[in-house]
């Protein structure tokens, strides 16, 4: 029989509207720090709601001139946040063998504004011709491409759209890849840049994204909370990387976690409906790939979009997987800090789960301030809380379109 | 509007190249240029210059040929 691989995360890229590094996108979601802030673009009075987690990000203190310019923000995101998860990681690339280690990223949006920004030309400004690089700027796949022509990783190189799930698959896809013995390390993860005028229209007639609060745009994202009234879009990237447990101790790298369970399922359910089913059948799948029971775990990073369907199901569906077990595991809703990255949500909340179990400390929900008896596990509500023990995570991506991604990650 | 200034400015705004370095008889090649960033040279070049660079274009090698292609072009289209 085929050997079976295990798989750890020897490295962490963040860039964030939290902070453009872990230590700092940690400490802040530990602090309770909302990254939810007014849009500052011109567009902005045109919106109806005109918050957002939007990045502080210099290109140009990263790339020369003419490479940001070739690039979108999107690649941009990405490709800082696996400068980091190498450097983070120790991984002398020279010293492996390159066509073993690939790129999977998940992104949601990819490249809209580069898009958004040849229609405008056409459209608005009746131009004939667009920039040369627009296709190459737009192509769902260029950052992933980026990455790998940048660090000249010659391994296999996929590009996941799945929506909100994207990065959780591309992660868990990762994983399923090493330990299958067919690459030795993986950057994985995603990115997103959607905060452009015509991708926020987009959300906004959807209706599933939160009034600003009156008094503090920082406090409209609530996940759990019976006073929720949506999501908040949010920018950025996270990027890990993925080991053989065999490569990152022959080389003595630092470990945060091994990766020990991983499912994906599609809910066939509804393109928006949330499904206590479905949710929950992709976290027994997880429970089980991992070969944990539901009181091996921590602690749960929901994906906690603060909708109102979103919340009351995925409490329901974490009910249906952990029974009565449920009430003592915290879960927590990062997104009410961070925002919905969308194609880089699941990416940035394995994240956050992978710093838990380094600091032993939980990050909050915040914003959790009228009880929902729909919603009646422990939120880890306002406050994070430190020394305690987290060795064993999950962590909830699911899509529009029906897709679930569950991981599961373990101190070792 | 002298053509060559004009270009030598356009290749140094885009790509951070010393200006020094941009001479007629300098190639695209050892200015690090490749194909695709002398299609966006170019696109600056014909908002520039009013022009219309047709798609079968003769072969480009030095500032020289573009500065070439940007008289002659600029001359036919009638646009100085």
């Amino acid at each position: 029989m085929k050997k079976i691989h295990r798989v750890v995360v020897t490295g962490i890229g963040v860039v964030s509207p939290l902070g453009n590094d872990k230590k700092t996108f940690f400490a802040n979601l530990m602090a309770g720090k909302s990254g939810i802030r007014h849009i500052e673009s011109e567009f902005a009075e045109s919106l109806e709601t005109r918050i957002a987690a939007w990045t502080d990000f210099d290109p140009l203190a990263y790339f020369p001139k003419h490479k940001a310019n070739s690039l979108d923000r999107v690649t941009q995101f990405a490709l800082v946040a696996s400068q980091q998860a190498i450097e983070d990681s120790g991984i002398d690339l020279q010293a492996h063998d390159k066509d073993r280690i690939g790129v999977y990223l998940g992104t949601g949006m990819a490249g809209a504004a580069s898009l958004e920004e040849g229609y405008i030309r056409l459209y608005r400004d009746n131009a004939s011709r667009l920039k040369p690089f627009t296709v190459l700027m737009a192509m769902p796949n260029a950052a992933g491409a980026q990455i790998a022509l940048d660090f000249l990783l010659t391994g296999p190189n996929l590009t996941f759209c799945t929506a909100c799930a994207s990065s959780t698959i591309s992660i868990g896809e990762a994983v399923r890849l090493i330990r299958s013995g067919e690459a030795d390390a993986m950057l994985a993860g995603g990115s997103e840049a959607l905060l452009t005028f015509g991708t926020i229209k987009a959300w906004e007639a959807l209706r599933t994204l939160a009034e600003e609060d009156p008094l503090d745009p920082g406090a409209s994202c609530r996940p759990f909370s019976k006073n929720r009234s949506g999501m908040v879009l949010g920018e950025g990237a996270s990027m890990v990387m993925l080991e053989s447990l065999e490569n990152a101790q022959a080389r003595g790298a630092r470990i945060y976690a091994e990766v020990v369970g991983f499912a994906s399922s599609s809910d066939s359910a509804h393109i928006t409906k949330p499904s206590v089913e479905g949710q929950s059948r992709a976290m027994k799948m997880a429970l089980n790939n991992a070969g944990l029971q539901a009181a091996d775990i921590d602690y749960i990073n929901a994906h906690g979009t603060g909708t109102l369907l979103n919340d009351s199901t995925e409490s329901a569906a974490i009910k249906a997987t952990f029974g009565d077990a449920a009430y003592n595991i915290p879960v927590s809703s990062t997104k009410s800090m961070h925002g919905h990255l969308m194609g880089a949500a699941g990416a940035i909340e394995f994240t956050a789960c992978l710093m838990a179990m380094q600091q032993q400390s939980l990050p909050p929900t915040i914003n959790l301030n009228e009880p929902d008896p729909e919603c009646d596990l422990d939120y880890v509500a306002n406050q994070g809380r430190v020394g305690v023990k987290v060795d064993t995570v999950m962590s909830n991506s699911f899509a529009f379109g029906g897709t679930s991604g569950v991981l599961i990650a373990k101190k070792l | 509007m002298d053509t060559f200034e004009t270009l030598r400015s356009i290749i140094t705004d885009k790509f951070d190249i010393d200006a020094t370095k941009v001479t007629l008889d300098a190639t695209l090649e050892t200015l690090e240029l490749d194909s695709l960033d002398t299609f966006d040279i170019i696109f600056e070049a014909e908002e520039k210059f009013g022009i219309k660079v047709p798609n079968d274009q003769v072969e480009i090698k030095t500032v020289q040929d573009v500065v070439n292609l940007i008289d002659r072009l600029r001359g036919e289209q009638g646009k100085k």
